[in-house]
């Protein structure tokens, strides 16, 4: 582990999570690097939010520790959260204000000077040149979610956070969103993925963990994920074609029980 | 590479920005924030000749206030926390308390419309003149008055989550306050109640405008009623505060 968090962007050591006499988190602990795409995978109630919510500072672990760019978030949270550029599940702006306006709000308390040409080029980036004095819920979903990841990277951040970003999103959509994942890949950002998409995990992500019932049962590159567990019979029993998927891996792994 | 944060001012002029021009494309609530006590007055002419111009004025701005604490604010902090409109907000690096003290402003801000409208309105229509200090004074009392509303309406959206249930909570509340405190004041529900009324929230709040409007009777009641109120918004507030979750999650 010490070799992993040397160098990492994000380092989460022996992190627990409670919720009442519910332990949501047991000791998860993983790193992310400098132009790595990492996923988290798990069913539904796993445990993947509750750690993203804890990175991102939105609730406090009953122990452990992150680390954001060698930030400790619960000691400098507002430093730690200056380096993470996030992509919430369920994230909503004021319906009242215009996309160009939202932009203008996160480039201000993300300390970014824009002018409204600026603005106008990150919309165009998007294609959404013409959207500027559109209002967010006007939007179509896939607009939404263009419109909240150019929010999430205004200030170029070190550390990306996409909680299950291409949910609901057309194959076409879905590509593009891929596509920008790499670019930023490229440009040496670390990025953590939550998805339901194994096809997904498996293409574009470096480094995988499955998350079941709040611990990390396996950490990888996912070929060699599925490599090792291609002879452990819940996988082959799970398997519906012969040829050994991720999703194999996943559902043989952490049960084929359909999750609240 | 070092990371830089950015200042407290920069974020806050961000944030006031955006929830004004929020309030600005709400205006149609805005003006029945305004228009409400403004027509109560106008319409009020005999009792202005029964009770006096400064118990009308006070009776108007305590509705008013009432209507931006109970109405306004606390149905706009359900819906976006409903909306996650918060939680995006808190994982950029903005201090909690600079979301709710941009808020708190441009509810100050409606306040000073709502009072300038109404003192204009009982001016104009209803020859109601005070004395500069009885102004200054009286625009300080609301602000007490405005400070105990939005902590009720602060401790309604502490103590339930769903937006519809606080909506409604609140509409009740609030009409309950209105009825309740101006039958109060006409002296309509007989002694006990009409005590009852003169120490609750609206009583105590109609009170220190009403003697703010003649700072030199000021007395000893109406340093109680001051009291009350800085104790009911210190309760509320607390309350409020307390209970606040920033997510409906559960």
């Amino acid at each position: 582990m010490d070799n992993l968090i040397q160098g990492a962007i994000l380092a989460v050591e022996d992190l627990n999570i409670r919720y009442g006499n519910i332990q949501a988190v047991r000791g998860v602990s993983f790193s992310v690097h400098p132009g790595e795409i990492f996923g988290l995978l798990g069913p539904n109630g796993a445990g993947k939010t509750s750690t993203l919510s804890a990175i991102e500072g939105l609730l406090k672990p009953e122990s452990g520790k992150i680390r954001v760019s060698g930030y400790d978030i619960r000691e400098k949270p507002l430093h730690a959260r200056a380096n993470i550029g996030v992509q919430l599940q369920s994230t909503s702006f004021q319906p009242e204000l215009h996309v160009g306006e939202i932009i203008r709000l996160y480039a201000g308390i993300y300390n970014v000077s824009m002018s409204n040409e600026q603005i106008g080029e990150v919309l165009a980036s998007i294609n959404l040149a013409d959207s500027s004095t559109k209002k967010f819920g006007q939007l179509s979903g896939g607009q939404q979610q263009r419109v909240s990841l150019a929010i999430a990277l205004i200030h170029t951040p070190r550390l990306v956070l996409l909680d299950e970003p291409t949910s609901g999103l057309d194959p076409q959509s879905r590509r593009k969103l891929w596509e920008r994942m790499e670019k930023l890949r490229e440009k040496g950002r670390g990025i953590i993925l939550t998805t339901h998409s194994m096809e997904e995990a498996e293409s574009v992500c470096d480094r995988i963990a499955i998350i079941d019932q709040g611990k990390i049962i396996v950490t990888g590159i996912p070929q060699e994920i599925i490599d090792n567990n291609r002879n452990n019979a819940e996988v082959i029993r799970a398997s519906r074609k012969g040829k050994i998927t991720l999703e194999d891996v996943f559902i043989g792994l952490t049960g084929d029980a359909v999750r609240a | 590479m070092e990371t830089i944060i950015p200042s407290t001012s920069k974020v806050l002029s961000s944030l006031l920005r955006a929830d004004f021009t929020t309030q600005w494309r709400n205006r149609r609530a805005v003006i029945m924030v305004i228009l409400v006590p403004v027509i109560i007055l106008i319409s009020w002419k005999g009792l202005i000749e029964k009770f006096g111009g400064a118990f009308a004025l006070s009776n108007c701005i305590t509705v008013g206030l009432t209507a931006i604490g109970l109405m306004g604010y606390s149905n706009s902090v359900a819906r976006d926390r409903d909306k996650g409109v918060f939680q995006r907000l808190r994982v950029a690096p903005v201090p909690s308390w600079s979301i709710m003290t941009s808020r708190l402003i441009v509810q100050l801000a409606l306040i000073v419309i709502m009072i300038l409208a109404v003192f204009f309105a009982g001016y104009k229509y209803d020859h109601i003149s005070l004395g500069r200090s009885a102004y200054i004074m009286s625009i300080l009392a609301s602000f007490i008055g405005g400070a105990m509303y939005l902590g009720l309406g602060q401790a309604i959206v502490g103590m339930i989550t769903n937006p519809e249930t606080v909506s409604s909570t609140s509409r009740l509340v609030y009409f309950f306050f209105i009825m309740i405190g101006l039958f109060g004041a006409f002296g309509a529900l007989g002694e006990t109640l009409g005590q009852i009324v003169r120490w609750s929230p609206y009583g105590v709040v109609a009170h220190i405008l009403s003697s703010s409007m003649h700072p030199e009777s000021w007395d000893g009641e109406a340093t109680k009623a001051l009291a009350l109120a800085f104790a009911y918004t210190a309760l509320f507030s607390t309350l409020g505060i307390r209970w606040f979750k920033w997510n409906t999650a559960k």
